[in-house]
Formats: structure tokens, C-alpha cells, sequence
């Protein structure tokens, strides 16, 4: 059986495609304005790493924020659903499931069958989503890949006060005046987004067993943070970004754990 | 996604008489001093028997649903949530208390004539200026009640008010102390009333009031237990065009009469009969706190599962009077029977009754109002809960997060969305979609 | 001269267990100032107000919607982070609805031996709270009563009016003395006086504020006064703030915060009974704004202490989406506004940063300042 699932987030298109429930492709291009056509440039790219046509796949399953705007589909699931089944197949002890994207963090609880017993969204707000990455680093003068790191070089920690964005901006410049290093001022950063994440996982609750899935989960800096605030090591598959998708192809395949 | 039906269904009968009530009513207010008549304003909470006294020609306006009614024309709303603002008041403050003051400042009353009838704005109406009250009748558990009309006042260059303090501590509490605090202000409003009026009170009057305030509570809380039959006679979007008469005046007789004579027969006939208020019926939820009003339609789109919401303590608590049963169970409020013999004996059983709203038990503890919501979803036999995470209402969000967690702990899954009842700047219908999308595969019905 | 009291300020947990270890007694820990702390004194109970940390935190959300005032959730993070595991009672006087949620969530999840939610009446302007809120404390006395295992005499009560009457007179003292061209204390340090004042023995802090006003007596700061500035609003405990405006040319005079002048402004009269004069102190007080109705009476109280004062500007410290002072600062600018006093509107939060409210306060020091400068 072969399945797709396409993942339209608010800033990238993310395609999956099973075979037999093993994955054969992926891919990842930016959604931009023209969503439906960057959707299918990914669609294409995926089916042909796959090596086959439109007409061989025998189920499509879109989700993400911009599950509609698929190019073409059979059913929708929520990304949330898609999340845990994603990341149930890849660690299947995973009962907590957290999703930092560009601009939205989820968190939820699921069983073995990465059915949802509780979730929560982080609503309208950026600073616990990417986004939020993106304008410190804008602040601080250096690249989104650099950031992350640089919070790794920290000698001292600086609570970041403000929870908003646009306000933790101007405190940015206030830690600038002040001569804060840019390490710690990185760390600062992540530990408050790492802070609105945990507050929100705190909501639904977590056991030993979380992972973390989504763009923002290749940010070390922002790992290393959450794991400090959350007291455990969150298991971060390879290719976090894809496991939307992932979830979104197993619904289609209508796997429920399980070999 | 759309369900077979699995049920008949059919109109309730008496819809059109229910809207004609509340229309009469707010025409009743604004014509009143064309009649020689009386209008005051107060909240939906305010012990509204007591001005009934004043004779029958006094015509009330509750804050309240008015406001709900302001919000639900989105373009009226929006332009007294914004002249609000340039007064300098702040955003996050009751949204139903922006949108009345809104509605002052912008002397812009929500009702109008269009060819001589009395109708909404939204339906075409030129708006009338706001009708100014004569005095101010409120109640005060919710920090934002005697505060909104003191603005109120105010704004209309000041109006005689009078606020009763009904926050005396939760039912299971009450001493014959509590209920005299109480009873002593009513009888110091009785004569702030003679005072601004200038007219001699009638205790007759009051008693016939009081009266149909019991009969109006324990008849609406009678209706609501009906929907424990499956399938559901009503649902929760109807309960709301249902339940809006006794916030509007819960002691006038055409409210008593409407719930007991004409609602409650119907309701009752339609569980007989198994006519269900959404026909393919499959899961049962119950939602908490005032809707976003101008987005009822999620309640629609909960249908297209086959899940119907079948009320809230908000709408069952919020005016009916309950009690708990021989068997243990909820049900409607015994009617007190007693004679009247006096001004003092009838205001001690008026308040002795009165304080025992589910409604206002919260106020005190969360963990109250967590007790009957789990009760709710255990005898109307619900598969989850809904809560509305009101940004328009701390007095109905107060505590809100911690029934989540009992909810929870009592095994009923918990779908919270964040909202504003008022303040459609404040609700994302999209998300809130979504959410419902997730919840219901977490329900099992997707 | 202060660091007592700030040392009390900084260290309260430590000196809440020293206490409870020096004397064997209870310590009830409790919200908001309408809490009647003379019948826990008497009973030989340290009331202790329980106060935020000023940190962010993440433990909050489960228990309280984030539309409710930062002072609520940090005062519950408190309690969640284990940092009042030695209060063997906790409890709360009706007010708003926000600080109640502080309440009813950590007697849930970190309980406590004795916890009381005392209904102190709102309309405090009517004649008929007096004997409401007696008839509550009588009640209350018993419960405490049972709790202690021993009986409030009615000489412990009088020993207890009497001590929180005197520290009530020794801070207006000290208040006064800030009437003075150039006030001996800044704002900063007077607000250390008052935290401190919320946590410890009043015994003890009264023979503290006793030497302190002996000093101020002759004493004569270095400093420059520049605007002689009152502040107003919500609880507000922010010292580091204080700090900052009075950096930049000016000193707080005086204050209308429940973390101020509001706690102690009014005393116990004698008068029929003792539990009715406690509650008549208590329904007189300078009112919190969620009591503050029909009439406004805190306005002219705030337009007499400005002209007391000689204020020349008004800082309007609002509590973020604290609704009770929400529904009264629009009337109350204007009252002063009208009467000729400046003001500046600030929202704050429990953590928010210096750097962006120092350029306001700057432009406002800049804006009264100027008909000194022309």
C-alpha cells in the first residue's frame, strides 16, 4: 500500500510517502504566498524520489494549518492526531508529543495507538513558536542556525522578563545597553520560549517519555533549554520537521502502532 | 462527516412566542416614559422582584443579555467596543460591560422601528438613542457588577444607583446572618425606590413577583432536566434563545408563564415522543461560560459529528434553582411553600432561596463548581466537555482552569478553547475549528 | 538606616521559621490586606502576606488562565515551588476574584492544617456590614480557637489591637515625615519598611520603626528630592522600579497601594465590643477599588494626600488586567487631572523590565519639571 501525507504548515510544505508503512520520500519547500503551487512542487519532488506517479498512491491525507489548500487529498486529520501518530511510530514509547513550529507550539498526550487523550495549543502568540527565534535573531545580528548554538557558550543566566514578543525585543536592546553578552542574551532567549512551551506542557501534563518534534526542534539551544526546565531529556527524532507528515501518510495507511 | 439520522426531529412550536417575549420586552423599556411608565437598568443577577413593587408599569433592562445583544450585530459591536477604548477603558475589561457603555457613548440604542415595528438593528432598524434609565437597580458578587454601573452612572452624568451585596459565601454556609445582610439592603433599596420615585410601595406587587421568580428558576432548572433523556430534546444553541428570558426578567409573569404553561409541556412531550434536538445524536458534550455570541455556528459544526452539546451549568445554573433529590441526583428546586404575611418574611424566603444559585457558588470556590459540572456530565451522560475560556468574563472564567483538571480527573475528556464572549476581535473561529476537529478524534467521532 | 527592614524583606522565609521555631506558634500565611490580622496575633498566630517573587515562571498555567492578573499566578507559583512549606494555616478575606483563584488552588494542591476564606462583605458602604462582618468573626474566632487549642482572651485581643494600632500610628509618622521639603527616606526604602512591615511581628517591627523615626528625626539626606511624585494602583511590591524612577530626579512622597499607605491608614477605634470595632476598622479602611462603591470614596482621600504632600505628579501603577483598578483609574485620572496633578499611566506586569518604562518615566519627569526649567 502506498500513502501520502502532506503537511502544510504556516511556513513550509512537508510531503511523506509509504511504502508498506516504510518511508521512500520526503520533501520540504517553502509554502510562501502560493501555497497550492509550492504544495504540489513538493508533491512532484517527493513522487519522483519515490519513483512513481499521482496513480499509484492509494490514499492522501493533508493536515497542518493549511490542510484545505492541498492540491488534492482524500480525508483531513488534525495536525495534533498526525503529530502523535508520528511520533508513536518512530519512538513508540512516546505517550507526550510536543510541536514547536514557525508559528504555533502543541503539546499533547497520547496512548499506544497515538490516539490523543489531551492536547493544547499555543494560541496567537509568538513567543513560544519559531517566529520568535526569528526576530531575536534579527535583534541580536545573528543567523537563525548560529543562534541555537551560541546559547550552548552561556557563563551566566539572565531571566528574560518580558513574554511577548515585540516587548522582548525592546529587552533585547535594553540587554545590549547593558553589555550583556550575546550568549547569554541567546540563552536568555530560548530559556523563555523553553518557559512558555513547559508552562504549556505543564497544562496537559508529560511523563518520561516526550518527544519533541517540529522545525524549532533542530535548534540545540532551545532543546537544551527545555530539557533543563522540564527535568528530562526529550528524545528529538531525525528529520523533526517531517513527523507532521509522517502522521498524516500512517492515517492514511490507517496504521495504529505496532510493527 | 455528515451522520445518518439516527432520530425524528422537529421545531420547537413555541420558538415564535419566545422571541416575541424579548422583543416586547426591550419595546416595553424603551416606550415606557411615553406610557407614563418607569425604566431602570440593572444585571440579570439583580434581584428583580423588588422594583416590581413600584407598580406595573416599571420596565427593566438587564446589562446582560443586552450586551450579548449588541454583540451579536458585529458592526454595532465593533463600534462600541471602539468608542469604549477612546474613552480611555481598558481591553481586557468585561467585554459585555464595553459594549453597553459602548452603546451609551455612542448613544445607539440596538432596537429601532423599520416601518413602524420594533426591531433589532441588525434586521434594519434606524437605531433609537440610547433610552436612559430612571435609576439603577444591580446586585454585586462579580468585582466588575457595581463598578460597571458606577461607570454607567457616569457616563450618563449621573444616575441614582443602588447595588445590593449578595456575595455572602457559598449555600452550604449560609447563616441566618448572611440572609439578613442581605434582606436589611433590600429593605434600604425598597426606600432608595420610594425615594427616586417618588411613588408609595406596593408589597402585594412584591409578593406576586417573587412568586413567579420561583416558579420562573425551579420551571427553567425542570426544563434543562429533561435533557438528560437521549436523545437530547434540546440542544444548547436553542437552550440559549430559551434561557435569555429569565436573565431578563426572571420575577415578570410572562417569563413564569412562558417556562411553566407553555415550554416545559412541550419539552417534556417532545421526550415522550423521542424528538431530538439534532437528529443523528451519537456524542454528548456540554459546553461552560457564555458563548462567543457571534459565533454560534461551531456549535453547528459540532453537529456535522453527530455531537450535540446539551447545555452547560452556565445555561442550567445560571437561572434555574436545583437541589439534590431522594435518590441523589439533580433536579429542579421544590417551589418554597409558604404564605407571604409580610415585607420582612418574604424578603428572608426571597433571599434565602435566591442565594442558593449554582451560579454563584463558584465565586467562592472553583472547586465547587467543579463538584456540579462532574455531576452534569455524569447525569446527562456526556462523553466530554467543552469549556470556553472566556476572555469577556472573569466572573464566570474565575476557577476555569481548575475544573479542567477535575474534569480530567474524573475521567471526562476536556477541550478547552480560548474565546470572548463579546469581543469577536478575540476569537479565532479557524483554530477553534481545529480544535474541534482534534477533540472529536479524541472522542472517538472522527 | 533600613536594613533591617530589608534584610526582614529579602530573608521572610527564613524569618518565618526562625519565629515559628523561636516561639512554637502557627504561621498562617493569607491574601490580601482585608484579612483581619489582630484576632490571628492575639490566637499567638504570625500572619504572613504571601507576595510574589518577581521571576517568570511556568508553573501557573495548569491552575489559572492567563487572563488573570501576573500577582495572582506569582503568588500561587509560591505556594507550587515549595516556598511556604512551613505555613501551618493559609487563608483569604473576600476581594477580587483574581488573588481568590491564588487561594482556592493552593489549598487544593499544597494543603494546609487550617484554611479559611473569610466573606468580608463588598459594599462596605452600607450600614448593614458592620454587623455582617462581626458575625463572621465571631465565627472565625472559634475556628481559629479550635485550630490553636486555645481560647483569644479578651485581653490578647486588646494586646493585638493595641500593637498593630501603634505600628499603624508609627507609620503614619513616618509618612508624615515625608511631607518635608526634602524627605529623609526615598520611596524605595519606605516601600522595603511596609513589605516588611506584611511578614514580620509587629511587636518586633514597631521597636524597629521606633529607632528608625528617632533618626530620620535629624536626618538629612544628600540626595537631590527633584518631583516630589505619589504612586497609585494595584499591589505593587516592585522596589527595583521605585529604584529606577528615583534615579532619575525625583522621590516618591507618598503612595495609595494596598502594599503601602492602604494597609495601615486606618486604626481600631474602641468601641461597643471588640470584634465590633476590629470590623468597623475593617469596613472604614481606606477601601480596595473592588469595594470601592456606589460612591468613589478613594478619590478625595487621594486629592487630599497629593495636596498633604505637595505632589507634582502622579505615577498610575496598573497590575495588567487587574479589573478592580481598571474600572476606577479612568475617574481617578481625571479627578486629578482636573485638579491640576499630572499623571502617567503604566501597566505592568510582575517581571516587567526597567529599560522600556524608563524613557516614559523620563519624558514625564521632563514634562512636570518644566516650569522649573522656564
Amino acid at each position: 500500500m502506498i500513502t501520502m501525507g502532506i503537511d502544510l504548515g504556516a511556513k513550509n510544505v512537508k510531503v511523506v510517502i509509504l511504502k508498506d508503512n516504510k518511508i521512500v520520500a520526503k520533501s520540504n519547500v517553502l509554502a510562501g504566498f502560493e501555497v497550492k503551487e509550492n504544495a504540489q512542487k513538493a508533491i512532484d519532488i517527493a513522487l519522483k524520489q519515490a519513483g512513481i506517479s499521482k496513480d499509484d498512491l492509494d490514499k492522501v491525507v493533508s493536515t497542518g494549518a493549511g490542510e484545505k489548500l492541498a492540491p488534492f487529498y482524500d480525508e483531513t486529520k488534525s495536525i495534533v492526531g498526525c503529530d502523535s501518530l508520528g511520533a508513536v511510530y518512530l519512538h513508540p514509547a512516546a505517550r507526550s508529543v510536543i510541536d514547536v513550529g514557525a508559528e504555533e507550539g502543541r503539546g499533547m498526550r497520547c496512548d499506544n495507538t497515538g490516539k490523543i487523550i489531551d492536547f493544547e495549543v499555543n494560541e496567537k502568540c509568538a513567543a513560544g513558536a519559531g517566529a520568535f527565534t526569528e526576530a531575536m535573531s534579527r535583534a541580536l545580528e545573528v543567523s537563525l542556525e548560529e543562534l541555537g548554538p551560541l546559547a550552548l557558550k552561556s557563563t551566566q543566566d539572565i531571566p528574560m522578563n518580558a513574554q511577548c514578543t515585540v516587548f522582548a525585543e525592546s529587552e533585547v536592546v535594553t540587554m545590549v545597553h547593558n553589555k550583556v553578552s550575546k550568549a547569554d542574551m541567546s540563552k536568555a532567549i530560548h530559556d523563555a520560549m523553553a518557559s512558555r512551551i513547559s508552562s504549556m506542557i505543564r497544562k496537559i501534563g508529560f511523563d518520561k517519555d516526550v518527544v519533541l518534534v517540529g522545525g524549532v526542534a533542530k535548534n540545540i539551544g532551545f532543546v537544551t533549554s527545555l530539557n533543563k526546565d522540564l527535568g528530562l531529556e526529550v528524545v528529538v527524532p531525525k528529520d523533526p520537521e517531517y513527523v507532521g507528515a509522517l502522521g498524516a501518510a500512517l492515517a492514511a495507511a490507517g496504521w495504529k502502532g505496532g510493527a | 462527516m455528515e451522520q445518518q439520522a439516527k432520530y425524528k426531529t422537529e421545531k420547537l412550536k413555541c420558538w415564535d412566542e419566545a422571541k416575541q417575549i424579548r422583543m416586547k420586552y426591550y419595546q416595553d423599556y424603551a416606550e415606557a416614559h411615553e406610557r407614563g411608565g418607569i425604566r431602570w437598568a440593572g444585571g440579570a443577577w439583580t434581584f428583580d422582584a423588588i422594583p416590581a413593587g413600584l407598580g406595573d408599569d416599571v420596565y427593566p433592562i438587564t446589562s446582560e443579555p443586552y450586551s450579548a445583544t449588541v454583540a451579536f450585530d458585529k458592526e454595532f459591536s465593533l463600534q462600541c467596543l471602539e468608542a469604549t477604548e477612546k474613552k480611555g477603558y481598558p481591553r481586557d475589561l468585561c467585554s459585555y460591560m464595553r459594549n453597553y457603555w459602548g452603546s451609551i457613548i455612542t448613544n445607539k440604542f440596538a432596537f429601532g422601528y423599520k416601518d413602524g415595528q420594533f426591531t433589532p438593528r441588525f434586521a434594519g432598524a434606524k437605531p433609537l438613542g440610547f433610552p436612559k434609565p430612571d435609576f439603577i437597580w444591580q446586585d454585586h458578587i462579580c468585582c466588575s457588577h457595581a463598578k460597571w454601573y458606577q461607570t454607567v452612572s457616569d457616563l450618563e452624568g449621573g444616575i441614582p444607583m443602588f447595588t445590593v451585596d449578595n456575595a455572602v459565601g457559598p449555600a452550604n454556609e449560609l447563616t441566618d446572618s448572611k440572609i439578613k445582610y442581605v434582606v436589611e439592603q433590600l429593605k434600604d433599596g425598597i426606600k432608595f425606590l420610594e425615594k427616586v420615585t417618588g411613588r408609595d410601595y406596593n408589597d402585594e406587587l412584591l409578593f406576586k413577583a417573587i412568586r413567579n421568580h420561583f416558579v420562573s428558576t425551579s420551571k427553567w432548572a425542570e426544563i434543562c432536566e429533561q435533557n438528560k433523556a437521549i436523545p437530547a430534546p434540546l440542544d444548547e444553541k436553542t437552550i440559549y434563545s430559551l434561557y435569555v428570558l429569565g436573565t431578563l426578567q426572571k420575577a415578570g409573569k410572562q417569563v413564569a408563564y412562558f417556562y411553566e404553561k407553555v415550554l416545559l409541556p412541550e419539552v417534556k412531550e417532545r421526550v415522550k415522543k423521542g424528538i431530538a434536538a439534532v437528529p443523528n445524536e451519537r456524542f454528548r458534550v456540554m459546553s461552560d461560560t457564555q458563548p462567543p455570541w457571534s459565533f454560534l455556528s461551531i456549535f453547528r459544526y459540532l453537529e456535522t459529528f453527530g455531537c450535540i452539546s446539551v447545555g452547560s451549568l452556565y445555561t442550567f445554573g445560571l437561572i434555574g434553582q436545583w437541589e439534590v433529590k431522594k435518590d441523589g441526583t439533580w433536579g429542579a428546586k421544590t417551589i418554597p411553600d409558604v404564605e407571604f404575611s409580610s415585607r420582612d418574611q418574604a424578603l428572608y424566603e426571597y433571599v434565602k432561596y435566591e442565594l442558593h444559585k449554582p451560579e454563584w457558588q463558584h465565586f467562592y470556590s472553583c472547586h465547587l463548581k467543579s463538584d456540579m459540572m462532574i455531576r452534569i456530565a455524569r447525569e446527562w451522560k456526556l462523553n466530554g466537555v467543552m469549556l470556553h475560556y472566556n476572555r469577556g468574563c472573569e466572573g464566570l472564567t474565575v476557577g476555569i482552569a481548575e475544573n479542567r483538571l477535575a474534569l480530567l480527573d474524573a475521567g471526562f475528556p476536556v477541550m478547552a478553547f480560548e474565546g470572548n464572549n463579546a469581543d469577536e476581535r478575540e476569537f479565532d473561529e479557524a483554530r477553534t475549528k481545529a480544535k474541534i476537529n482534534a477533540f472529536m478524534e479524541t472522542l472517538g467521532a472522527r | 538606616m533600613i536594613e533591617q527592614f530589608k534584610e526582614w524583606e529579602k530573608n521572610r522565609h527564613e524569618y518565618a521559621k526562625q519565629w515559628k521555631e523561636n516561639t512554637r506558634g502557627k504561621v498562617m500565611g493569607y491574601f490580601c490586606t482585608y484579612v483581619p490580622e489582630e484576632l490571628l496575633y492575639a490566637a499567638g498566630v504570625l500572619p504572613v502576606r504571601i507576595l510574589g517573587s518577581h521571576e517568570p515562571q511556568d508553573v501557573t498555567e495548569p491552575h489559572i488562565f492567563a487572563m488573570f492578573c501576573p500577582f495572582c499566578r506569582d503568588c500561587l507559583a509560591q505556594g507550587l515551588k515549595n516556598r511556604y512549606t512551613y505555613l501551618d494555616g493559609l487563608m483569604i478575606a473576600q476581594s477580587c476574584l483574581h488573588i481568590r483563584q491564588a487561594y482556592t488552588s493552593w489549598i487544593k494542591h499544597r494543603p494546609v492544617e487550617f484554611e479559611k476564606f473569610l466573606c468580608m462583605p463588598h459594599k462596605v458602604q452600607s450600614p448593614h456590614a458592620y454587623e455582617f462582618l462581626t458575625e463572621e468573626y465571631k465565627v472565625f474566632k472559634k475556628e481559629v480557637e479550635n485550630w490553636t487549642g486555645k481560647e483569644i482572651t479578651d485581653k490578647a485581643l486588646d494586646d493585638a489591637i493595641n500593637v498593630y494600632n501603634e505600628n499603624r500610628r508609627l507609620m503614619k509618622k513616618l509618612y508624615d515625615l515625608r511631607k518635608r521639603d526634602n524627605p529623609p527616606l526615598t520611596g524605595e526604602e519606605v516601600m522595603e519598611v511596609v513589605i516588611a512591615n506584611q511578614m514580620t511581628d509587629k511587636a518586633e517591627h514597631n521597636k524597629e520603626l521606633k529607632k528608625l523615626i528617632t533618626t530620620l528625626e535629624k536626618h538629612t539626606p544628600e540626595r537631590e528630592v527633584g518631583s516630589r511624585l505619589m504612586i497609585l494602583g494595584s499591589e505593587d511590591d516592585d522596589t527595583v522600579f521605585m529604584n529606577m524612577v528615583e534615579k532619575c530626579g525625583a522621590t516618591f512622597v507618598v503612595d495609595d497601594h494596598c502594599t503601602g499607605s492602604r494597609y495601615f491608614w486606618n486604626e481600631v477605634k474602641p468601641g461597643k465590643d471588640r470584634l465590633s470595632s476590629l470590623a468597623a476598622r475593617y469596613v472604614d479602611r481606606i477601601p480596595c477599588p473592588s469595594k470601592d462603591w456606589e460612591e468613589r470614596k478613594r478619590i478625595p482621600h487621594i486629592l487630599q494626600m497629593c495636596k498633604d504632600w505637595r505632589v507634582n505628579g502622579v505615577i498610575i501603577m496598573q497590575q495588567k488586567f487587574c479589573d478592580p483598578h481598571e474600572l476606577d483609574f479612568v475617574a481617578i485620572k481625571k479627578a486629578l487631572e482636573d485638579a491640576g496633578y499630572p499623571t502617567l499611566f503604566l501597566e505592568f506586569d510582575v517581571t516587567v523590565p526597567v529599560g522600556q518604562f524608563k524613557i516614559r518615566v523620563e519624558a514625564f519627569l521632563e514634562m512636570i519639571g518644566e516650569e522649573d526649567l522656564f
